[in-house]
């Protein structure tokens, strides 16, 4: 039996059912950190397992809710993740943004640094700008800076664009066709009710595809998060959707880039 | 009611702002699937109580840490749950208990259903689970509802570690599938 070292990406399914022990689920929450694509599987995977809990219900004794709002009665709740504004809990995220270029830099190959580093200006810029350069602008929390992004970012063909959020913000897309990626950050969003998300699109001359719901911002701040399976004729497109994410917009387009 | 999670979500906005009211109907809402996952990973009846209490009193504490952009409520009180029950499981019947539990999970099939919901819930459940080749399936449910280490799964079932992994893995993904729980 040889399972001492298992590929981390393999193990999704067991991190998502608690199947994870001690160094085990310590490492695989490390490369959760830095692999976007495997938070988004888990994340998938929980909702599965949470219709096998819903498949075992069983009433517990009434006496346990008393018990229970009893004690919530006398416990301090966490305080709220900010939604847009700036609070002491976004302030305590351990990662600067300093350290988060340096984590970047650090991950891409060195003749490539000069455009790089030009998109990485480029998405600090439009932060500083959204913050009015008082507010430091908060690092990605949810880091998503993995694999697709710094591919994205080495790509000979990189290229960065730029749009206006109609409701407020500006978005910024560094993509490679060659690689059918793209990635996506945005300052300056407007905060949303905790019913709704920010959805992203890629609409194709022959069909739109749900590209991601997004994290919710911090400081008006999303991303970089990435998208992959871009198609020749693509535009990208994010609008405001419920909280579950929908098959297709349901309202209006709030951005739309020619990719 | 359209789309469930969508009223748990918005009253988990409203037990994040300290709303009690809102909490107890959360409670109501979930209190029969947390349990039923504790005490499915626990066994021990007064423990499963001790769990979901302490499950629920972190639903209350970091109501405000839920974003359903990331994942359905449920899926969030689920994860609590199930972590919590687990972890128990392990850090105080590690040694003693973990003899007497049998090989075969518990799963509360045979418990009578709460709502016409629980049963359509189930019966689909299982029907998905029916889909999934047989090793899957034992992976699956015993690591789900018996709270085994993917070791231990590999050990119980007489298979290499990295099989059980991939079967795990593989066995959620059809169950996601099946159950259309993909978001």
């Amino acid at each position: 039996m040889n399972g001492q070292q298992p590929e981390p990406h393999t193990l999704a399914g067991a991190y998502a059912m608690d199947a994870l022990d001690g160094q085990d689920r310590a490492r695989f929450e490390r490369h959760l950190e830095r692999c976007e694509e495997c938070t988004r599987e888990v994340a998938g995977l929980r909702e599965a397992t949470a219709r096998l809990a819903g498949a075992a219900a069983v009433r517990p004794p009434d006496a346990l809710k008393d018990l229970l709002l009893a004690e919530t009665a006398q416990t301090r709740q966490l305080p709220p993740v900010p939604r847009g504004a700036p609070s002491a809990t976004a302030r305590r995220t351990p990662a600067a943004p300093g350290q988060w270029l340096a984590r970047l830099r650090g991950q891409l190959r060195a003749p490539r640094l000069a455009v790089v580093l030009a998109a990485v200006a480029v998405v600090a810029a439009v932060a500083v700008w959204a913050s009015g350069a008082v507010v430091r602008p908060s690092p990605p929390v949810q880091s998503t800076v993995g694999h697709d992004v710094a591919t994205v970012l080495t790509a000979p063909d990189l290229a960065v664009l730029t749009g206006r959020v109609r409701t407020g913000g500006t978005a910024t897309v560094m993509m490679s066709r060659r690689d059918r990626m793209l990635v996506f950050a945005a300052a300056g969003l407007r905060a949303l009710p905790g019913s709704k998300c920010y959805e992203l699109w890629l609409m194709g001359p022959r069909a739109d595809r749900p590209a991601g719901l997004l994290p919710m911002p911090k400081h008006g701040m999303i991303g970089p998060v990435a998208a992959v399976g871009l198609q020749a004729g693509d535009r990208l497109g994010l609008t405001v959707e419920p909280a579950q994410g929908s098959r297709r917009p349901t309202s209006p387009m709030i951005l739309v880039l020619a990719l | 009611m359209p789309v469930p999670g969508a009223d748990l979500a918005a009253l988990l906005t409203r037990v994040a702002r300290g709303d009690h009211a809102a909490f107890a109907e959360v409670y109501d809402r979930v209190a029969a699937p947390v349990f039923g996952t504790v005490r499915s990973v626990v066994r021990d009846p007064s423990l499963s109580e001790e769990v979901t209490q302490e499950v629920f009193v972190e639903v209350w504490r970091a109501a405000s840490r839920f974003d359903a952009c990331k994942g359905s409520p449920m899926a969030w009180v689920a994860t609590i749950a199930h972590r919590r029950a687990v972890d128990r499981v392990r850090s105080e019947q590690r040694a003693a208990d973990r003899d007497r539990r049998s090989a075969a999970p518990l799963i509360a099939y045979d418990d009578v259903a709460e709502t016409v919901e629980d049963n359509l819930d189930r019966e689909r459940v299982r029907r998905c689970l029916g889909a999934l080749t047989e090793l899957q399936r034992e992976a699956v449910t015993l690591a789900y509802y018996g709270g085994y280490t993917y070791r231990e799964v590999a050990g119980l079932l007489g298979v290499p570690a990295g099989t059980v992994n991939t079967r795990m893995r593989d066995g959620l993904i059809r169950l996601r599938d099946c159950l259309g729980a993909a978001r």
